[in-house]
């Protein structure tokens, strides 16, 4: 450090070391001549016996390590001379601040989401509990879920585990702290979770081990750092104060640290609360004893003990989950099941997987898009990189001549490489730094791309942190080199001698080398041109099979009476009636309540017992919803066969059980071909004991439920049957959609003053969201597609230009011996499709293994579709024909004496 | 200039400029007399690696130097000792005592 300090105040370093020098010299030479010799003759002996250049340098050594000293000479001469040609400079510097940016940005996205570990003690011991196998008994919640009695029983595997923690998923409840009631996310955990990722308060204390004892018995709250600042001003008395949760009454105990967003990325609770706590968190839950059921709603997260391996616990773990497994069929809630059932069930084992990152949806389904869309930047980042190097190398011939000259003045290759690699990093950097100012705004962008509101919930965030700079200067730093190690090899390759002549053209082997770069160039954006055309594909065919349903004027809200305390019964009522006035509502043309909204990514499921002259089960879960009569007519969806539902499938008071049921296309197709589906009856649940009572009465066309990709088999009952408590109201309305929401919250306002409406959205706008992550896919890959083909295509140009420059003479001579201009034309694009055939040869496997990678992306389209491909091959070969063709036109048009008067 | 002296190792110069400092300051020049004097012509002293030494210690935080008059009038660099400098010549001095003393073994078990 104190050297780089050293080059700043080099100026004056060297003055005192001259007058240093200069003493000596002095003093000596008067000594000398003291002794007798004759000053010129002392002064000779004195200049030989300091050697004063050698010391000079020597000393400068000191000052600064000779490498180190070059290295800036070389940057501040590189400096200068991207100052003398702007555009060559502001062409490389966009290339390259693209190049970075779009890799930064995308990275950021990759840390946060899949990279990033948790902020938390000793992140890297932390194991997702995971259950393979039968699980016999239902759940809800996202993935991986475990009934709360396993995570508790792990507890007691201190062999294996240091602290076990289980948390539900991303709970919606309703805060009220004074004022109205405000939809918040909560996160229902063990007593443990705190301690287990060594997280401490804030403020006050966190959830510890008592709070989880009994059902109801600690009504506590603690809150996230992030939701105390912005809902309660950080007010410091915040403890102890009493808030209604879903209408009951806690306590706040603490605010807990400041980093910390709990474990799913994605997700920023704005509380917690203990899982004692769930029938208040969870109102409506159809069980009662969560706490000691078999029922499934938590994912669990274990901290190994230090120097176990992940195989040893998990092999460690086994004889103690078969006992467990035994113990677990006896608890009240395990259903009946069948012999080979039962047998699977107990073929289960345990499965540890590494979670430093936490346990995340979200991470589970972006992770494949952001990998490829990283690995599409790094792809377009190399591109940029070869352009880069391209035009260095265009500029390396055209200073030749300088180059040449000091090489004859004796500078070695190696030096004059560091050189060109000093133009390399300095452009690289400055590019890199320019990237880094555009990554705030592309992250952002991204961001609000992705689906789910992630830029309202702050869990992902645009700023720049230290370690994307640490990603952004590497980066930077490889691009540099990557782009510069091809010029600065190929310095001096020619003769001196032909370098120093006047006229003659140069660089025979730079020619060979852009035609490698252009090659790769083509592969490389033939690839994206590729990935591109099949996200494109992607996103158009899920448009074009749209949902099935028609969305034109259709809202939809949702309402979930039950979270502001009330009852089953009042809940249906309250719905019921707002139901009844919406329909009544002028701006309505027609109305319908389900159970649970469409297009949301999740839905009610079960696997079915079918009684259609055999017993069949169902080999999946089919999507269930509960729907008022106007459900299908609200949604434009048609009745193939039978009937809506009417008051005939009312059921009597007092009978339990649903009694009619309505299935869609999927299902008959599915379940009940060559059968009449009318009058079949089914049975929710794939057990012996399930009595398939329900009847098919009515037969719909298909429609998407969780999402537009899916065609899933569905069947549909009745609503307000007692049981249902919350609701999504879809309004098909005459006037817009802001119209309607006035009239409807006046509605709701009437009803229940204190009731929120929850995710008042048009279904176009749900539509859309849905399809966020298809439509940044194709939009970044277009993007970058395009971007890819328009800089190969350049580069193609300029070295065709370069070498019909070259050939000029040799092209002059043949038109003048009599060639035709087309066969100069001929002449110049052989080279041309020779680099473009190469480039599809390199890029056309490596297209067939990535595709293999995307697959799982892509909807309607194979990864290898010969039509998207040959689609891809055709445009990329016609620009890139085109980009040769201008130069190729020139050389049919040279003028056969101009070209042999240059000579 | 023929010679039958010899010419000094580094490390050697280094620890004979801190021990000539530790007498007293001395400005480059005079450094180089002292060398000539006290190793009585046998070590050859290179005028000129003198001053990169001086630099290297100098930057090492073993020297400090200021300008001073000298005993000509004129302005000179004087070096002095620093704190670290005179821990510096202390080690310098042990380890060269133990080597020396290591060497004249091994010579004396031949020579029995």
């Amino acid at each position: 450090m104190i050297r780089l300090f050293n080059w700043f105040r080099r100026g004056s370093l060297e003055r005192g070391l001259d007058r240093e020098l200069q003493y000596h010299f002095d003093r000596r030479v008067a000594d000398l001549a003291a002794a007798g010799i004759s000053e010129p003759e002392a002064r000779r002996r004195v200049a030989i016996e300091l050697g004063l250049a050698q010391v000079r340098e020597e000393v400068r050594d000191v000052w600064l390590t000779r490498w180190s000293r070059d290295f800036l000479y070389d940057l501040r001469f590189s400096a200068r001379s991207f100052l003398r040609s702007p555009a060559f400079t502001a062409a490389t510097l966009l290339s390259l601040a693209l190049g970075i940016g779009a890799t930064t940005a995308i990275y950021s996205l990759v840390d946060q989401v899949i990279l990033h570990a948790l902020p938390v003690r000793e992140p890297e011991r932390l194991v997702l509990v995971d259950w393979k196998g039968d699980h016999v008994v239902g759940g809800f919640g996202s993935f991986n879920l475990m009934p709360y009695p396993l995570c508790r029983d792990l507890q007691q595997q201190i062999r294996v585990f240091d602290g076990v923690l289980c948390r539900s998923d991303e709970v919606p409840v309703n805060l009220s702290a004074g004022g109205d009631p405000k939809p918040v996310s909560a996160e229902v955990v063990s007593g443990s979770y705190f301690s287990v990722l060594g997280v401490g308060p804030a403020l006050g204390r966190v959830i510890e081990a008592e709070d989880d004892s009994a059902p109801g018995a600690s009504p506590i709250v603690v809150l996230s750092y992030d939701f105390w600042q912005a809902q309660f001003g950080a007010a410091p008395d915040i403890i102890g104060r009493k808030v209604l949760i879903n209408q009951h009454p806690m306590t706040i105990v603490g605010v807990a640290a400041r980093e910390f967003h709990g474990v799913d990325i994605g997700v920023v609770p704005a509380l917690w609360l203990p899982a004692a706590m769930y029938a208040q968190a969870i109102p409506g839950i159809y069980d009662e004893h969560l706490l000691q059921s078999p029922t499934r709603w938590m994912q669990i997260l274990g901290s190994l003990r230090p120097g176990l391996t992940l195989a040893q616990a998990q092999a460690g773990l086994q004889p103690w989950f078969k006992t467990w497994l035994e113990e677990n069929m006896r608890r009240t809630g395990f259903p009946a099941i069948t012999a080979d059932r039962r047998r699977r069930y107990f073929a289960s084992s345990l499965r540890l997987a590494p979670a430093p990152q936490g346990y995340s949806p979200l991470r589970r389904s972006l992770s494949q898009p952001l990998w490829i869309l990283f690995a599409v930047t790094d792809v377009l980042l190399g591109l940029a990189c070869l352009n880069v190097a391209g035009l260095f190398l265009a500029r390396g011939s055209a200073r030749g001549r300088e180059i040449g000259t000091r090489l004859a003045l004796g500078a070695s290759r190696s030096r004059i490489g560091r050189q060109l690699l000093a133009d390399n990093v300095l452009l690289a950097l400055t590019g890199g730094t320019l990237g880094i100012l555009l990554a705030p705004f592309a992250v952002r962008a991204l961001i609000a791309f992705l689906p789910g509101n992630y830029a309202d919930a702050h869990a992902l965030r645009s700023a720049v942190s230290l370690r994307l700079l640490v990603f952004a200067f590497l980066v930077s730093l490889a691009a540099g080199l990557a782009s510069g190690i091809a010029p600065a090899l190929h310095v001096g390759r020619d003769s001196l001698i032909s370098g120093l002549r006047e006229r003659a053209s140069t660089a025979f082997g730079g020619v060979r080398l852009r035609k490698c770069i252009i090659t790769l160039q083509v592969a490389f954006s033939l690839i994206l041109v590729v990935g591109a055309a099949l996200f494109l594909r992607t996103l158009n065919d899920l448009l074009a099979k749209g949902s099935g349903f028609d969305t034109s004027r259709l809202v939809s809200f949702s309402l979930a009476p039950q979270k502001n305390g009330y009852s089953r019964a009042d809940s249906a009522r309250l719905i019921r009636l707002i139901d009844n006035d919406v329909r009544a509502l002028p701006i309505t043309r027609s109305s319908a309540v389900a159970r649970y909204a469409l297009l949301t990514g999740g839905s009610w499921s079960n696997p079915f017992t079918i009684q259609a002259g055999r017993r069949i089960v169902t080999d999946h879960d089919i999507q269930e919803n509960a729907i008022s009569p106007g459900f299908f007519a609200t949604l434009g969806v048609h009745i193939l066969a039978g009937r809506n539902f009417d008051e005939r499938d009312i059921r009597p008071a007092g009978e339990i059980g649903r009694r009619s049921a309505v299935v869609n296309q999927a299902f008959v197709r599915r379940y009940l071909a060559g059968v009449d589906p009318l009058g079949v009856r089914i049975g929710e649940g794939s057990y012996p004991d399930v009595k398939p009572e329900i009847v098919i009465v009515g037969v719909v066309a298909d429609f998407s439920y969780r999402n537009l990709r899916e065609d899933s088999e569905q069947a549909f009952f009745p609503i307000f049957e007692g049981d249902d408590f919350a609701g999504t109201f879809y309004v098909k309305v005459r006037g817009t959609a802001e119209q309607a929401f006035q009239s409807i919250r006046q509605i709701v306002r009437d009803a229940d003053s204190q009731l929120p409406i929850l995710s008042f959205r048009t279904l176009d706008d749900q539509i859309n969201r849905s399809l966020n992550t298809e439509r940044m896919l194709a939009a970044l890959s277009g993007a970058f597609g395009a971007l890819a083909l328009l800089l190969s295509l350049i580069g193609l140009y300029g070295v065709m230009s370069f070498v019909v420059t070259r050939r000029t003479r040799e092209i002059g001579i043949r038109l003048a011996l009599g060639a035709t201009g087309g066969s100069a034309i001929r002449l110049v694009l052989r080279d041309a499709v020779a680099m473009i055939a190469a480039g599809m040869a390199i890029a056309l496997p490596c297209v067939a293994v990535l595709g293999k990678l995307v697959q799982s992306q892509l909807f309607g389209v194979t990864a290898t579709d010969p039509a998207t491909v040959a689609a891809a091959v055709l445009v990329l070969a016609a620009g890139a024909l085109a980009a040769a063709f201008i130069p190729a036109w020139r050389a049919s048009n040279v003028s056969p004496t101009d070209a042999l008067r240059l000579e | 200039m023929p010679s039958p002296r010899f010419p000094i190792p580094q490390g050697t110069l280094d620890m004979l400029i801190l021990q000539i400092l530790s007498l007293e300051p001395a400005h480059g020049y005079g450094i180089a007399q002292r060398l000539e004097q006290i190793s009585r012509s046998v070590v050859q002293v290179n005028q000129g690696s003198l001053y990169p030494a001086l630099h290297r210690l100098q930057q090492k935080g073993w020297l400090r130097a200021e300008w001073k008059q000298s005993e000509t009038g004129r302005e000179a660099k004087f070096y002095s000792l620093t704190a670290a400098g005179r821990r510096q010549l202390a080690v310098e001095k042990d380890s060269w005592a133990r080597l020396s003393g290591a060497v004249n073994l091994i010579f004396e078990e031949r020579s029995r």
